[in-house]
């Protein structure tokens, strides 16, 4: 019988493992620890209180009966003196002897005071005996690192939640400070109000085109937004002149991809390349532009993405010293200059996203809120088709 | 180990209960035990028979429910009944102490036939 009642007690606490391992939600499995407890000393009645953090009260968390019983009503001082998982039988406590409260124990990990599991008498009678109350404060102790590791997840996953929204916060100021700068590059030339933003727009639209990741996508967005930092440092009296430039003010509009990579290049960025995506948003295919007159070989795909998007938006708006382009004259136009100026890829990601938009593919177009109203969408539509037709055949060749 | 869904069935033969219990009789679901048998209690029923033909596992969590099962039956006075009962099961009845708050027999007619016999 001895044996017998060993073997119970053994299953008892390989229950209480499987319970406290189950992937139960934590109420389910206070639940079943208790009956775990409930059932392994045959008690009629029980408890298990807790308290998730040192500055909350302790409260009860499951319970069979004892349904009367409040913590407020339970002196806790005996508790805590008591030893740690040490049951004992609560003789001196009025409000747990006159519920029925034949053991308590406190629950405990290391020096933290965690709650305390009350039992009521046994179902057969019988008294608890000192094996029962040996066997009892093991379990106690399992049920104590239970209930921490609850408070500790617990509270990881409170933290982990604060660090989103902190984060959510700054990339929110972040992104409006981005804007601001923007605003403030545009606003120097009268001329390019919003360029900076529709850069931006265009460049994503063509990046999630060609299957980059969220999180480089978000980097040549900032590089939109940044593209013409340096005009910050450009006189508003060229910027803004209506007739040719000279040699020498050309000289100085150009400075401004440089002054702009100098600028931002002060900034570490989580994303890789801005800084030079934006230095050589005026570089061409054919090693013709600047500032550093690099070929195709040496340009990235961000710096071709920026490219087109900061040419497109530059030819479809108005100028001091021209008027803008039609869409269909502005695709013509960035077709005539594929590889010399542009690349075809990015040409034809760029026609794909456009065709996408005016047949409502997209819910949220990037370029098309920016096209002329009174453009006839259609007549856009199969010139994008021819387009993309002749450098999908090309891609394919190539 | 595949737990099984815990079930509980029950069908009424004149003024007994008898309640199958199918599964593994360890974990919350055994609550439906306790349910099932609460049900025909408040129901009258004096006379409840819980046939273990199915049931593969009672662990403590099991015992616990049947706490619960017995306590219910001993508060309105009535009769509990087990039957088919694994010698294992039945072994560890006896050593908790637990085997006279229920009759047992080997099967269901054995039973029907002993609570006839009581009359009531």
């Amino acid at each position: 019988m001895e044996l017998r009642k060993a073997l119970y007690n053994i299953s008892a606490l390989a229950d209480l493992g499987t319970e406290i391992t189950a992937e139960k939600n934590f109420q389910e499995k206070l639940g079943s620890l208790l009956h775990v407890v409930l059932g392994t000393f045959l008690a009629g009645k029980g408890a298990i209180a807790y308290r998730e953090k040192p500055e909350c009260g302790v409260s009860f968390v499951a319970r069979k009966g004892f349904d009367d019983l409040s913590v407020a009503d339970i002196d806790l001082g005996p508790l805590l003196a008591a030893g740690r998982n040490r049951p004992y039988r609560p003789a001196g406590n009025k409000a747990l002897v006159s519920a029925g409260v034949e053991v308590i124990t406190p629950l405990w990990d290391r020096n933290d005071f965690i709650g305390f599991v009350l039992l009521g008498k046994k179902f057969t009678a019988a008294q608890y005996t000192e094996d029962d109350l040996e066997i009892l404060g093991m379990i106690a102790h399992q049920i104590a690192i239970t209930l921490k590791n609850h408070a500790l997840f617990h509270h990881v996953t409170e933290q982990l939640e604060e660090n989103r929204k902190l984060y959510e916060e700054m990339r929110r100021i972040y992104h409006d400070t981005l804007q601001a700068f923007a605003a403030a590059i545009d606003a120097k030339d009268v001329y390019t109000k919003h360029h900076s933003q529709r850069v931006a727009k265009y460049s994503v639209a063509i990046a999630r085109e060609l299957g980059w990741s969220e999180h480089d996508i978000e980097g040549i967005y900032v590089a939109g937004f940044l593209h013409d930092v340096g005009k910050l440092v450009i006189s508003n009296e060229i910027l803004n002149k209506k007739t040719p430039f000279t040699p020498d003010e050309m000289k100085e509009i150009r400075r401004h991809s440089l002054l702009s990579y100098k600028i931002i290049s002060q900034i570490k960025f989580p994303w890789k390349e801005v800084e030079k995506i934006v230095k050589h948003h005026h570089e061409r295919l054919d090693g013709t532009g600047y500032p550093d007159a690099l070929s195709k070989e040496d340009l990235s795909e961000g710096a071709k993405i920026l490219t087109l998007a900061d040419s497109f938006d530059a030819m479809t708006s108005e100028r001091a010293y021209r008027k803008k382009m039609d869409v269909r004259k502005a695709l013509a136009e960035l077709k005539d200059c594929l590889h010399k100026q542009f690349d075809d890829k990015i040409l034809l990601a760029f026609c794909k996203v456009l065709d996408k938009e005016i047949r409502g593919e997209l819910p949220e177009p990037d370029i098309l809120p920016h096209i002329d109203r009174g453009s006839d969408l259609s007549v856009i539509s199969a010139l994008l088709e021819g387009i993309i037709e002749e450098l999908s055949g090309n891609d394919r060749e190539g | 180990m595949t737990i099984s869904p815990f079930q509980v069935t029950s069908r009424l033969v004149r003024d007994v209960a008898i309640v199958y219990p199918r599964g593994y009789l360890n974990n919350l679901s055994g609550e439906g035990l306790v349910n099932e048998c609460g049900k025909h209690a408040r129901a009258g029923m004096k006379k409840i028979v819980v046939n273990f033909r199915e049931t593969d596992l009672i662990n403590s969590i099991g015992i616990s429910f049947l706490l619960n099962v017995m306590e219910d039956l001993q508060t309105c006075g009535g009769t509990l009944c087990f039957t088919e009962m694994k010698k294992v099961h039945l072994d560890t009845f006896e050593m908790l102490g637990l085997t006279k708050y229920f009759l047992f027999f080997p099967d269901e007619e054995a039973t029907l036939q002993a609570l006839r016999t009581q009359g009531g």
